[in-house]
């Protein structure tokens, strides 16, 4: 763990507005009268985490740990407050999600790896990887859809743990497929974590898994820090809070 | 001003992605069927035929135009209302159709709009060389005037991607925006100068106001080129009409940009 900090929120924000319909929605690009509700996803958080951390975020559903995610995945933008990415992210969010389905394995492999800035002879290094990894066998020249929920979540997880990530985003995405291939994801997430330049962040509802990867725990409730330290004491807090 | 330097940047960081895309959704759309790559040309014919048969056969209208047979005059206006019917519609159900882009990644949705109409150029390019080719079968040899079909097409990108762009985004908000886009995609084929010549119209307000839509100027730029063989800066009202429109799609554009880009993968 070195001193550079590589994600920092700084008293961030995230308002849902909820229109009563899509219509409402439209007319409110034109007009400030529409009524909306709001959603406080995340609401005045901020923190910091360094290069070769890992940090697990603990919360029940709504705790507005998905939204912080997509946030330093660049996907979701913060309403207020400062967000600071620093590296190549590649995030876990669902698997199988953002693919075509009408191009092959193979294809998606190179056209996920080239949006998130692989250059050919990059992606050319990782192909037969990735390929190996996901072991999909004949499929991977096959269109997307004619892929199992199952292969399609192989396929995206061993792109995103191939794609040599500075941070890595994993978002539940350990509890799928069968016992063997989370082995054998967990061993990957294990042996990229050895690498002491990488972040991790984590959120997971298995305390045990967390527990594996991580030496920080962040406690979130309703969009707000609850707690923020060692692993095992986040563990104890979360357990105690509900 | 903000926004535009922000797509500029955005465009220049994907600049090798939007071929990328364009070329996958290229191959997208024409894999699959199993006459693949003749639907391209397939389609437009079928609506030529259609239109050269009800005018021609039908309505026995369809005289010979500036000594070009009715039938050729007919393509040349079509030819660029194929790109931008396609335009019209598709363009206004862009950032739809990729959502997956911008909900699943991080991906600046000002490209979409960009590889979607450099998709499509690529199947005007292959209909223009058909256009010529037929044209040269009749005995019209290309000439001096076809050097400003690059600028007509230029033309067409330019204010497609502006469109799609500006609907797109309002489409991602609203479906209503795209239905009604979808609605009103034949009544702009029939108020547009494609099956009638704007500058015969009698009320001279008409004219003028025709001309303020692109369709109408781009289809009678094509016409120009291979019937009337006028040049381009010779109706420098039509020009200064179409920038005029063009402007004022930019600033729109850019307004819904600037408002809905952090918007819209929340609402997708």
């Amino acid at each position: 763990m070195s001193d550079a900090v590589v994600v920092k929120f700084d008293n961030v924000t995230k308002l849902y507005k909820l229109y009563k319909s899509d219509k409402a929605r439209f007319k409110g690009l034109f007009s400030k009268k529409v009524p909306y509700k709001e959603n406080r996803a995340v609401n005045g958080l901020s923190f910091e985490v360094h290069r070769g951390e890992s940090v697990a975020l603990f919360g029940r559903n709504g705790a507005g740990k998905s939204t912080i995610l997509k946030m330093v995945t660049g996907v979701a933008f913060p309403t207020e407050g400062e967000i600071f990415v620093d590296g190549k992210v590649s995030a876990l969010l669902e698997l199988g999600a953002g693919f075509d389905a009408e191009s092959t394995g193979r294809e998606n492999i190179r056209f996920k790896c080239s949006l998130m800035g692989m250059s050919e002879s990059e992606i050319a290094e990782v192909e037969d990887d990735i390929i190996a990894f996901a072991d999909i066998g004949d499929y991977i020249d096959q269109p997307l859809r004619s892929y199992s929920s199952g292969m399609k979540a192989r396929l995206g997880f061993a792109i995103s743990v191939n794609a040599q990530p500075d941070i890595l985003i994993v978002d539940e995405a350990l509890s799928v497929g069968d016992r063997n291939f989370q082995q054998k994801c967990k061993k990957k997430v294990g042996e990229i974590m050895s690498d002491e330049d990488v972040t991790l962040l984590f959120v997971t509802h298995s305390l045990q898994t967390a527990k594996d990867f991580c030496k920080r725990g962040i406690v979130l409730e309703r969009g707000k820090k609850l707690f923020d330290g060692d692993i095992d004491e986040a563990i104890e807090f979360y357990n105690s809070s509900h | 001003m903000e926004t535009i330097k922000t797509i500029i940047k955005e465009h220049i960081t994907y600049r090798d992605q939007i071929f990328m895309l364009a070329k996958s959704d290229l191959i997208k759309t024409y894999r699959g069927a199993a006459l693949g790559w003749a639907w391209a040309v397939v389609k437009p014919m079928v609506t030529l035929f259609v239109f050269w048969f009800a005018f021609t056969i039908g309505l026995r209208a369809g005289k010979p135009i500036a000594g070009y047979p009715y039938f050729l005059w007919l393509v040349a206006g079509m030819l660029p209302w194929f790109y931008m019917q396609e335009l019209i519609t598709g363009g206004a159900g862009c950032i739809r159709k990729y959502s997956h882009l911008v909900t699943k990644m991080r991906f600046p949705i000002s490209i979409i709009p960009t590889y979607f109409n450099i998709s499509h150029l690529f199947t005007h390019l292959i209909l223009l060389g058909i256009t010529i080719v037929l044209f040269m079968l009749f005995g019209h040899l290309p000439d001096i005037y076809y050097l400003q079909i690059p600028l007509y097409m230029l033309m067409m990108v330019a204010f497609f991607t502006v469109w799609s762009l500006l609907s797109g985004l309002l489409s991602a908000i609203s479906k209503d925006f795209q239905n009604l886009v979808a609605a009103f995609s034949t009544a702009i084929f029939w108020m547009s100068g494609i099956l009638y010549d704007v500058d015969k119209i009698r009320h001279g307000w008409v004219r003028l106001i025709l001309k303020f839509n692109p369709v109408t100027v781009i289809s009678s730029g094509y016409r120009k080129t291979f019937i009337y063989k006028q040049w381009f800066f010779e109706d420098k009202v039509e020009l200064c009409c179409y920038m005029t429109t063009l402007i004022v799609f930019t600033l729109f554009a850019l307004w819904a940009y600037r408002k809905l880009r952090k918007e819209i993968p929340d609402v997708l």
